[in-house]
């Protein structure tokens, strides 16, 4: 009996040395299970409440809405574009990282790590100081007709800013682990640099690199503050899908903003469900720090 | 293919890895590259394979300057200590590798792949796993993949990291003898890198003790056990005791008290007397006669092996498991060297050892227990 | 031959493709992440001195920072408490839906900030289901500086809970095991024994979530009701002003709160450094 174990030790059975008495696990599962569902499960409960508050058609309505369609186009092609250029970059800087010793290494890795320091609304800031109409480059850009901020190359730069370190970050340590063994054994078989890479590196990596490609992109599509900053919210133009929730949001338009928050709700559980998945089925070809 | 090793020098920062060395390996030879961590035993194999560039010196290939090639293009087959197999490619695609790689132009056509595949596979005796991945071997398998990789692209040197470091003592002696079989069948000019002298002994046609990044001592297997040129590759290459002495007029005497141990021709000074377990002799003595006394006696698999306080030395002496051994603990005896080693102390680097002549007959009374 | 170029910056290796890797790190570095961050701190320097601490040092901007940092701090507090309850419960023990829970902590990093946002809001205004009842015990959550915390709660969570994971998880059975053995009790044990061991993780996951607590932004507008000098946190504040063309002096209080933000960053890294020379790896 729970009780017993916990008030007479005498005469339970000898618990093991590494456990709690029951009722102490059962208090911190309980509390850690409380805990979570408040933080995290009922706020997910209430975008679908809110969302299909009105029903499936109203939910698909707010949806289909000509700028809630644009804000989607848009929102995917600022992923399409951010997202291979930081894979390329996470790519690049992993494998002279990981793969070489030289001076300022470590300065390097820090700087990469730089962005998730920033608050998301001064990476926004920085590119609205260097190319807004009173930035630094500013009246260079109006005389060439150029425009970045309140423009698609705006929302753009800004996504990578705020994606910059995801694969560099998930590739750095797995590359680390994995040694450059097989890539030393390959070049001594004969093999090109970019058949080295190729043959040997990338099947070790794909894994690690989908699961960084996963964040960025979650990340990417979501990010709110720094694409708030350099969008100029013009509708059914300059808008993403978060933005578009709080323009719907600030029209005290529930349902639609909640419609269109669910979709954004939908792709996080999905990259959470792909995450997890890889987590536990390759494990082993991720980096140390995201088995469990 | 002869390799010519000169001057190599490799520094890693301020530590020296690798301090002037030189080195020929004969067309066709075994070699084994001896000495504890840290000794650059390593550092040299990488640097003949190009994984490593040295600081200075050369190493010639045939007469013809290998540093100058790229590692991809030195003929250079390479066994990783951890094997290095490509983790996600069959047996068959990692033996297959090095002949896929080719450029176009010299590329065999697939079926004449496929065929040098199975052929090494089956001179490595693995044609039965060849669609099996690295994780699904045992570590006697892996290593035999890795060599197979290695010879597929007939290499003109074979270079092997520690080949055996990583299996459990049986799997090693069985594989030992196998690659020692696989060498003389094939007659590439082979340098493995061990830290195990038994290892180094019983494959190499000869072994080149390294220590802190010089050469030892360069030699036959019985040359190196036999005749060491230092205390060190004494010390390095069996069980030795150590036992400080100086030597005067022509003969040895312990350090602390004098006692004579036997005859030597060397210059007089402090010396150090190396001397194996079995080449120690225990005499029963009374107390006048007795120079040592027996602290504990025990058995190991096929010796006795008794401790031996002489002098304030404590002594390691071997006798085989079937002489029965005569003393137990507290026993008072005399101890005879019977053969041994004198290095003078001052002169660690050059010692011209001195062999030790024991005294015998006469004075020592009666021989009565023959170790 | 190429590898052995480069003179003394890096060891020689015979991998190729340094240069270009090296090239296209530092080029897409620098175009993305220091030149603009550079112009951010330029713009700063240009307000002068004198210019520069007028802009930052006016109530409604301390108000903002005292918020930014008071909330920040609770939040963090808070996560490095339950966090590590979480930790140890998802590490130790054994329930029905272990592994979904374990996937669901991560939720704040894939979830968007907006959508918490608005979540949140929906979930702590006086008519939403846990809004309405603490309005009843005369609670105000929403529009106040502890919706805010809330918010902060949200999306500091997953640190402390990651941070600690593995460590407890590599954390030696035998040392728990020869507490027990010398008469250690369990809670002498956890707070003697494990604790000391897990600290520098648990210091490092409320480092790290006090530091993205910091910069938040759109998680918390929705719920803070944004009112100067009470509900009104830093980023926010550096968006008004940017709508208000004040460019100087958003640059102003995005530099001070930049530098708050490296010198966590620091801190993070020597901490980081403590864990790994504490645990030999």
């Amino acid at each position: 009996m729970a009780l017993d174990a916990f008030f007479g030790p005498a005469a339970a059975p000898a618990r093991p040395v590494r456990s709690e008495p029951r009722l102490v696990r059962g208090v911190l599962i309980g509390t850690a299970l409380a805990f979570l569902a408040i933080f995290l499960v009922l706020p997910l409960a209430v975008v679908f409440a809110q969302a299909f508050a009105g029903g499936v058609q109203a939910w698909l309505d707010s949806l289909v809405e000509p700028d809630a369609l644009a804000a989607i186009r848009l929102t995917l092609m600022a992923a399409a574009i951010a997202v291979p250029l930081n894979l390329v970059f996470g790519v690049a800087a992993a494998w002279c990282i990981a793969r070489f010793e030289f001076r300022g290494k470590s300065l390097l890795t820090t700087l990469i790590d730089l962005p998730f320091s920033v608050s998301p609304v001064i990476a926004g800031l920085i590119y609205v100081l260097l190319f807004g109409l009173n930035g630094w480059l500013g009246p260079w850009l109006r005389d060439h007709d150029i425009q970045i901020v309140f423009a698609l190359p705006g929302i753009v730069l800004a996504t990578i800013f705020v994606t910059f370190p995801f694969v560099a970050r998930e590739l750095i340590p797995l590359m680390q682990e994995q040694g450059a063994e097989e890539e030393e054994a390959a070049i001594m078989l004969g093999a090109s640099g970019w058949q080295t890479f190729r043959r040997v590196t990338l099947p070790k990596i794909r894994w690690g690199l989908l699961y960084g490609v996963l964040l960025c992109n979650a990340r990417a599509m979501g990010e709110f503050g720094a694409v708030s900053v350099v969008s100029g919210h013009i509708r059914g133009e300059t808008n993403t899908m978060p933005l578009h929730v709080e323009i719907l949001y600030n029209e005290y338009n529930m349902v639609a903003a909640f419609a269109v928050a669910s979709l954004l709700a939908l792709l996080a559980l999905v990259t959470l469900v792909v995450k997890s998945l890889l987590e536990w089925r390759y494990a082993g070809e991720l980096a140390a720090s995201r088995r469990h | 293919m002869n390799i010519d090793i000169q001057a190599i020098t490799k520094r890693f920062g301020a530590y020296t890895a690798l301090n002037s060395v030189d080195l020929r390996i004969g067309s066709g030879e075994l070699v084994a590259l001896l000495g504890p961590s840290g000794s650059g035993k390593t550092t040299l194999l990488r640097i003949i394979a190009g994984l490593e560039t040295p600081d200075g010196g050369t190493v010639l290939f045939g007469g013809e300057d290998a540093l100058q090639r790229h590692p991809r293009d030195r003929q250079v087959g390479f066994v990783f200590q951890h094997y290095a197999l490509f983790r996600h490619m069959t047996v068959f695609d990692n033996v297959a590798f090095g002949l896929q790689v080719r450029p176009r132009s010299q590329r065999p056509a697939k079926s004449v792949i496929a065929d040098r595949v199975n052929e090494l596979l089956r001179l490595v005796q693995l044609d039965k796993l060849a669609t099996r991945y690295p994780s699904q071997l045992s570590g006697g398998q892996r290593q035999r993949v890795a060599l197979a990789r290695a010879l597929a692209i007939e290499p003109r040197v074979l270079l092997l990291d520690e080949p055996f470091g990583a299996l459990d003592a049986k799997v090693r002696k069985e594989l030992r003898r196998w690659l020692r079989h696989l060498h003389d069948a094939m007659g590439i000019t082979s340098v493995f890198v061990t830290h195990d002298q038994e290892e180094a002994l019983e494959l190499a046609d000869r072994v080149v003790v390294m220590s802190q990044g010089r050469i030892e001592q360069v030699g036959t297997p019985t040359e190196v056990y036999r005749q060491p040129a230092t205390a060190f590759v004494y010390d390095f290459l069996g069980d030795a005791n150590r036992i400080e002495c100086r030597v005067e007029g022509g003969q040895v005497r312990l350090a602390s008290q004098g006692q004579p141990l036997g005859g030597v021709s060397g210059q007089a000074g402090p010396a150090v007397v190396y001397v194996r377990p079995h080449d120690i002799e225990l005499q029963p003595a009374g107390d006048d006669q007795a120079t040592g006394t027996v602290r504990r006696v025990y058995e190991v698999g096929p010796l006795v092996r008794a401790e031996v306080d002489y002098a304030g030395t404590l002594l390691e002496v071997a006798v085989p498991a079937d002489d029965r051994m005569p003393f137990r603990a507290g026993d008072r005896v005399r101890v005879v060297l019977r053969r041994g080693l004198v290095f003078p102390a001052d002169r660690p680097d050059r010692p011209e050892p001195m062999a030790l002549v024991p005294f015998r007959g006469g004075a020592s009374g009666p021989v009565v227990q023959r170790l | 031959m190429a590898a052995a170029t480069a003179g003394g910056l890096r060891q020689p290796s015979v991998l190729p493709g340094f240069g270009l890797t090296l090239g296209i790190t530092l080029t897409y570095l620098s175009l993305i992440v220091l030149v603009p961050l550079a112009a951010l701190v330029a713009s700063a320097a240009g307000l002068g001195w004198d210019g520069f601490w007028k802009s930052v040092l006016q109530p409604r901007v301390l108000a903002a920072f005292q918020i930014s940092l008071a909330t920040a701090l609770v939040a963090a507090l808070v996560n490095a408490v339950f966090g590590l309850v979480v930790a140890w419960v998802l590490v130790r023990y054994d329930f029905p839906g272990k592994k979904l829970v374990d996937a669901i902590v991560d939720l704040p990093f894939a979830l968007p900030t907006a959508v918490a946002g608005i979540a949140l809001t929906g979930l702590y205004a006086p008519n939403g289901w846990v809004g309405g009842m603490l309005a009843s015990l005369g609670i105000k959550v929403a529009f106040t500086p502890i919706g805010i915390t809330i918010a902060l709660i949200f999306i500091g969570l997953p640190f402390v809970v990651r941070m600690v994971e593995p460590v407890l998880q590599d954390f030696e059975a035998e040392q728990e095991e020869a507490a027990g053995m010398l008469g250690a009790g369990r809670l002498a044990t956890f707070v003697r024994v494990i604790l000391p061991a897990i600290l520098p993780a648990l210091l490092t996951g409320f480092a790290m979530a006090f530091a993205r607590a910091l910069g938040e932004y759109g998680s918390v507008i929705f719920i803070a009701g944004n009112l100067p000098m009470v509900s009104e946190i830093v980023p926010l504040l550096i968006v008004i002003r940017l709508e208000q063309y004040d460019y100087g002096g958003a640059a102003a209080v995005a530099t001070m709160m930049l530098g708050v933000s490296f010198a966590l960053l620091l801190v993070i890294n020597l901490l980081q450094q403590w864990v790994r020379s504490r645990h030999g790896s």
